[in-house]
């Protein structure tokens, strides 16, 4: 417990977590979405799966926004969730080609 | 499980922002779902016995469908073939005018088909009673009108509930961690009356959070799923197809060589063993892709739909198209996406689990409502020791007020949907028309008193108001039973009893609830809103107040 009364209180930044978990959060779940599409079992074209994939983006999106007060400050938040989708966009533009 | 403090302040403050904007939406959405999960016995019991229940042999229906294929080129589009004959579907075979769309069409016109007397075709042109779509919409829109491109505004508006809903269930969860053990399944009543309110609200989050993270991340997809399958569209699929049509069949349409319904029927049944057939859906019988929609229920099994599953099928040849929404024989994609449909619908278990949804639907409406009790009671200011009663804050008083005011309006205002259905009915006015008004009317007034009398004063009145609603809907039925010279009517099957016996209960219910409240504002403690005793200058007992 003692490190954690050292460390820093977590800032509020309303602004920029709320951001980056809404906008950020979302585009990161349909990126992750479009991974599962193309290199998921069965690859794009099994009949239904575009439903499956549709439904993965909420719970994805959902909880990456509910959880991302969690970070240390706002611009921490908004630069690993602007990694992640760098990193997820980028192998989405890869595998589709 | 301790959580640091500057982690449940940033999460007390998203709970308490998501909770108090979207709490009094929820509950009207809340509540209407709970009515919806009876939406079929609601229709049954709103629909007026024009023409009795159809007993027909399968051949006589076959004649009802080549006549009415014969004679009406309209059915040719779109007809159902209603296999179960129930209050609301008398007819085997009706159909209605226009396409059906996105939105309810008050004006709907739909005709039912059965054979006569002398056993030749009888055709009869009605306006089905849209109550149950009304309360299903009230439901999905929370009541707010107007339309945003093609879909109701209200949809949208829910969605973002949706998300606020979810946002305050992680921030709920988080902050009642570190007390989980010692605060979960703890009620205590006593002095401490937001204390109370706070164990209650616990109770019913915690014990029902699987449900609640179901309905809020379901609603977020209902709301905006054609947004989400535009833009896998766009950067995902591309020039991938997301969907795969039925297969075009060609010059086969000649309505006059569709096989017998009974033949179709009979290839469902073999199709779904276990299932009963219910309806069969006829979607363009004379294009290049004709295909029927047999729904068939079974309460063993998860189905997709709202009540049923369904079997695609070519009405020509009777071969099975599509099996992906039949329990246990679709593809391995879409038996992992009906349970989201089924889980939200509660089409898993027949009527024990609807009634079991029922619950839930209410239990989460009172959960947003003792979640804006405890907003009001957090913000509350007590009397100290020999002073004076304190003002309570404007905020609170008027978040009090329009809680009550919303939350019961929309009670009473369904309420009194039902009971002036059957009442317009007996004065010959066309109901589809008056349900808006009626709604909105009580509803608005309802809201109104809640500012005019305030929270104390209106919370129990509008409890009673809701008694005397409910209690309208079984003394209406039996009104129209004893009197049938009225016009009304009251049907007699189980499902339709059931509505007039459930208003009963809840009438009941109100009426116990109003007298607690009214006892409250009456006796309770002066320092709040729920109290209605004048100011006095300084009470006989103020250390008995104090702290509560």
């Amino acid at each position: 417990m003692s490190a954690d009364v050292k460390r820093a209180p977590i800032r509020p930044d309303w602004w920029r977590k709320t951001f980056a978990g809404a906008v950020l959060g979302a585009t990161l779940a349909f990126a992750l979405a479009g991974l599962f599409a193309w290199v998921g079992p069965g690859g794009i074209s099994p009949p239904d799966k575009s439903q499956f994939v549709m439904w993965s983006i909420a719970p994805v999106w959902m909880t990456v926004l509910g959880f991302v007060w969690l970070f240390r400050t706002g611009t921490q938040a908004l630069l690993w969730l602007g990694g992640a989708n760098l990193l997820a966009w980028g192998l989405l533009l890869f595998v589709r080609g | 499980m301790k959580i640091r403090s500057d982690i449940l302040r940033i999460y007390q403050a998203v709970h308490t922002w998501g909770g108090i904007c979207a709490g009094m939406l929820l509950f009207i959405g809340f509540f209407g779902g709970a009515l919806t999960m009876f939406k079929a016995p609601l229709e049954r019991w709103v629909s007026a016995p024009l023409l009795p229940v159809q007993q027909l042999a399968p051949g006589q229906v076959d004649k009802v469908v080549a006549g009415v294929l014969a004679a009406y080129p309209a059915a040719r589009e779109e007809f159902t073939l209603h296999v179960a004959r129930q209050e609301h579907t008398p007819a085997p075979v009706s159909w209605q005018a226009g396409e059906s769309g996105h939105e309810l069409d008050f004006g709907l016109v739909r005709w039912q088909a059965t054979l006569g007397a002398d056993g030749e075709l009888a055709v009869r042109q009605e306006q089905p009673s849209l109550l149950a779509e009304l309360i299903d919409m009230l439901h999905r829109t929370g009541g707010i009108p107007g339309t945003l491109g093609e879909e109701y505004l209200g949809i949208y508006v829910m969605g973002v509930a949706g998300v606020l809903y979810f946002l305050a269930l992680v921030s709920g969860v988080i902050l009642l961690l570190p007390t989980l053990v010692k605060d979960f399944f703890a009620l205590r009543p006593g002095k401490n009356r937001k204390r109370f309110w706070l164990d209650a609200h616990n109770i019913l989050g915690i014990a029902s959070l699987p449900f609640h993270i179901v309905i809020s991340l379901t609603v977020v997809v209902f709301a905006f799923h054609d947004q989400f399958y535009d833009s896998l569209r766009a950067v995902v699929y591309r020039d991938q197809p997301m969907f795969t049509p039925p297969p075009i069949h060609g010059a086969l349409g000649d309505a006059s060589k569709l096989l017998p319904a009974s033949q179709l029927v009979e290839r469902v049944q073999r199709q779904a063993p276990g299932f009963e057939v219910t309806e069969l859906l006829y979607m363009g019988v004379e294009s290049p892709r004709p295909i029927v929609r047999a729904a068939v229920a079974s309460p063993r099994h998860v189905v997709q739909g709202a009540e049923t599953g369904f079997v695609i099928l070519q009405p020509y040849t009777g071969e099975i198209l599509n099996t992906s929404m039949l329990p246990g024989q679709g593809n391995t994609w879409s038996t992992l996406v009906a349970p989201f449909f089924a889980l939200h619908f509660g089409s898993y278990g027949g009527d024990t689990v609807r009634w079991l949804y029922f619950v839930f639907g209410l239990a989460g409406a009172a959960l947003f409502y003792t979640g804006n009790l405890l907003w009001v009671e957090k913000r509350r200011k007590n009397q100290l020791r020999q002073q004076p009663l304190p003002a309570q804050p404007r905020k609170t008083v008027l978040i009090g007020a329009a809680t009550v005011g919303v939350c019961l309006g929309s009670v009473a205002g369904t309420g009194a949907t039902l009971v002036a259905a059957k009442w317009l009915h007996a004065f010959g006015a066309h109901a589809n028309d008056a349900y808006l008004t009626v709604y909105y009317t009580v509803f608005l007034a309802c809201v109104g008193w809640g500012f005019l009398r305030g929270a104390a004063r209106a919370g129990a009145e509008l409890l009673r108001a809701c008694a005397l609603v409910a209690l309208a809907i079984p003394v209406t039925s039996v009104i129209g039973a004893a009197v049938p010279a009225l016009g009304m009517w009251a049907h007699t099957s189980p499902a339709t009893l059931g509505v007039d016996a459930t208003a009963f209960v809840m009438a009941g219910l109100f009426w116990w609830c109003a007298a607690r409240a009214a006892r409250r504002a009456a006796t309770g403690p002066a320092d709040s809103i729920w109290s209605h005793q004048p100011a006095q200058a300084v009470p006989a007992e103020p250390a008995s107040r104090v702290g509560t």
